[in-house]
């Protein structure tokens, strides 16, 4: 076990010229904070279950504690996920058909994502923050907008529908915290913090993957499944702009031609995903209203 | 850009002694290149002599941190070229097929990072492979699949570690789009070695918060991949 790590109470505060006390929060409305937590603020005393509604995060967050909100309820996604997946009724069926080492492979995912949940609201709170506690009830694993019939609702009955469903999450996960790191240059430890979990996530990724026979890595913009019907614009959103070759507005297609060509240069890159198209994937996993 | 013909691997002095190899080599030291030395070479040679060149690794400002970045993935590009092009005992198809792409994506990352720094590039370092038993898949210790792990899991925590030195959002964002490439790669070599399912992501590399390695570079990666470069790198404190 690793012992290496600092002592979580070393987190600086937030720079003062964008730190918004929860007064103000009241006074400028939810949608200014960004995030869950926010929209707690605005109202008297927290409330344990609130419904995580799309609008307190349909801003892209312009804030370190604004991104480290927005991470805690895509973290919070795959760890309700994960945790029906081993344990609700509704994912009985497929349950029944992992082996003992998937089982094990997706407990140990399982903890990560609690553990990277539990670190998110701990530090967002040292910034300020004070972010809802989110449940399964929060979210529709079906992607079907709190229908719990979306696209993916195989996933409770069929393990290759829940594995890609798991490889989407992940791979998600991995692009979109690319997405907004660059946001978190002020604080070098929530930074670093976020490239250890973003690592991570691609760990899960490369994983879920080899658990599916396909390549632990992206090749051009495939997501390496079918979509099920009516989720090819989320699948679509999760791997386009993977078959980018340029990178520092140099244009590397062609450059690897004895290494595996055009392919393995998309491979060798994943590629940071714009807020706007997380929320294409991430939206119809939000059980709550507008 | 790649160019295959721009690595040798030379396992013997008789090697270097073979006309072609020769050519090779020396066409190598004036243009620049990757010479791979493989293990028995240096029976015949001082270690004082083997020592070719020096380069002085600048971590005061990003660009340092880019050359140290493009310093590792011209060792893993090396490693793994030796890797694929005398395959160990055994392996698989399917095992072959993701060293090759492992290949491919570091001597694509060793390229692009070179084109990058432009006349910033790292000059090509002389690596030595020689503690690497490349005819073993697995000892635990010194076997192809063993050292696969070691390097992909440095190149993580070097990059985890180095993230905050950069200074500029561009290069932070390429840091990245690399960073993740490695963990996936980590992944699966460790996967390959693993029959639980869990060393993908294990508990000796991501701790009880979720997160996984973020090393210093002078007290962790430097020292860790000192033993495989010949070429002396001095960091300025």
């Amino acid at each position: 076990m690793r012992d290496d790590q600092p002592p979580l109470a070393s987190f600086e505060p937030e720079v003062p010229d964008r730190l918004v006390s929860r007064r103000d929060a009241i006074g400028r409305g939810a949608s200014d904070s960004g995030g869950a937590a926010a929209a707690l603020a605005a109202g008297s005393v927290p409330v344990l279950l609130a419904a995580l509604a799309r609008d307190s995060f349909a801003q892209a967050p312009t804030t370190i504690r604004g991104v480290l909100e927005f991470a805690y309820i895509l973290e919070s996604l795959e760890y309700e996920f994960y945790n029906a997946v081993l344990s609700a009724p509704a994912f009985a069926v497929v349950r029944g058909t992992l082996t003992q080492v998937e089982t094990a492979t997706l407990t140990q995912i399982r903890r990560h994502e609690l553990a990277h949940v539990n670190l998110l609201r701990t530090t967002i709170g040292q910034l300020g923050g004070m972010p809802a506690t989110l449940t399964a009830a929060n979210f529709d694993f079906t992607a079907g907008n709190g229908s719990g019939a979306g696209p993916l609702a195989a996933a409770t009955s069929d393990k290759a529908v829940l594995l890609a469903t798991a490889q989407s999450l992940e791979d998600t996960g991995v692009r979109a915290y690319k997405g907004q790191v660059a946001k978190l240059m002020g604080n070098k430890d929530v930074l670093t913090m976020a490239l250890q979990i973003h690592s991570v996530e691609a760990r899960h990724a490369a994983k879920i993957r080899r658990m599916r026979g396909v390549k632990a890595w992206v090749t051009n913009d495939d997501p390496s499944f079918s979509p099920p019907a009516g989720a090819e614009a989320m699948i679509g959103a999760i791997y386009g702009g993977e078959q980018n070759t340029t990178h520092a507005e140099i244009n590397f297609a062609g450059a690897a031609e004895s290494f595996g060509g055009t392919a393995a240069v998309t491979e060798a890159f994943d590629e940071p995903m714009a807020y706007e198209q997380v929320l294409t994937v991430f939206n119809p996993f939000i059980a709550g209203g507008p | 850009m790649a160019d295959e013909r721009r690595t040798v691997v030379i396992e013997t002095v008789d090697q270097l002694m073979h006309p072609q190899t020769r050519r090779d080599f020396l066409r190598l030291a004036a243009l620049g290149g990757v010479a791979v030395l493989l293990p028995g070479l240096f029976a015949a040679c001082a270690d004082d002599e083997a020592r070719a060149g020096a380069f002085t690794l600048d971590l005061g400002n990003e660009v340092g941190y880019l050359q140290y970045a493009h310093a590792l993935e011209q060792l893993e590009a090396a490693f793994y070229l030796a890797a694929v092009r005398s395959p160990y005992a055994g392996i698989t198809a399917a095992e072959t097929a993701i060293l090759a792409d492992i290949r491919n994506h570091e001597v694509i990352h060793r390229e692009s990072l070179a084109a990058i720094l432009g006349e910033n590039a790292v000059p090509d370092l002389a690596v030595s492979l020689g503690s690497i038993d490349f005819s073993v898949r697995t000892n635990a210790s010194t076997g192809v699949l063993d050292a696969a792990k070691m390097f992909e899991d440095t190149g993580v925590g070097a990059y985890n570690g180095a993230g905050r030195f950069l200074t500029t959002p561009e290069r932070l964002v390429l840091a990245g789009k690399i960073a993740s490439v490695e963990a996936r790669h980590a992944a699966v070599i460790r996967d390959l070695l693993d029959v639980t399912g869990l060393a993908f992501a294990g508990d000796d590399v991501v701790d009880e918060n979720g997160l996984d390695l973020a090393l210093d570079v002078r007290t962790e990666v430097l020292p860790a991949i000192d033993p495989f470069i010949v070429t002396a790198i001095t960091v300025p404190s």
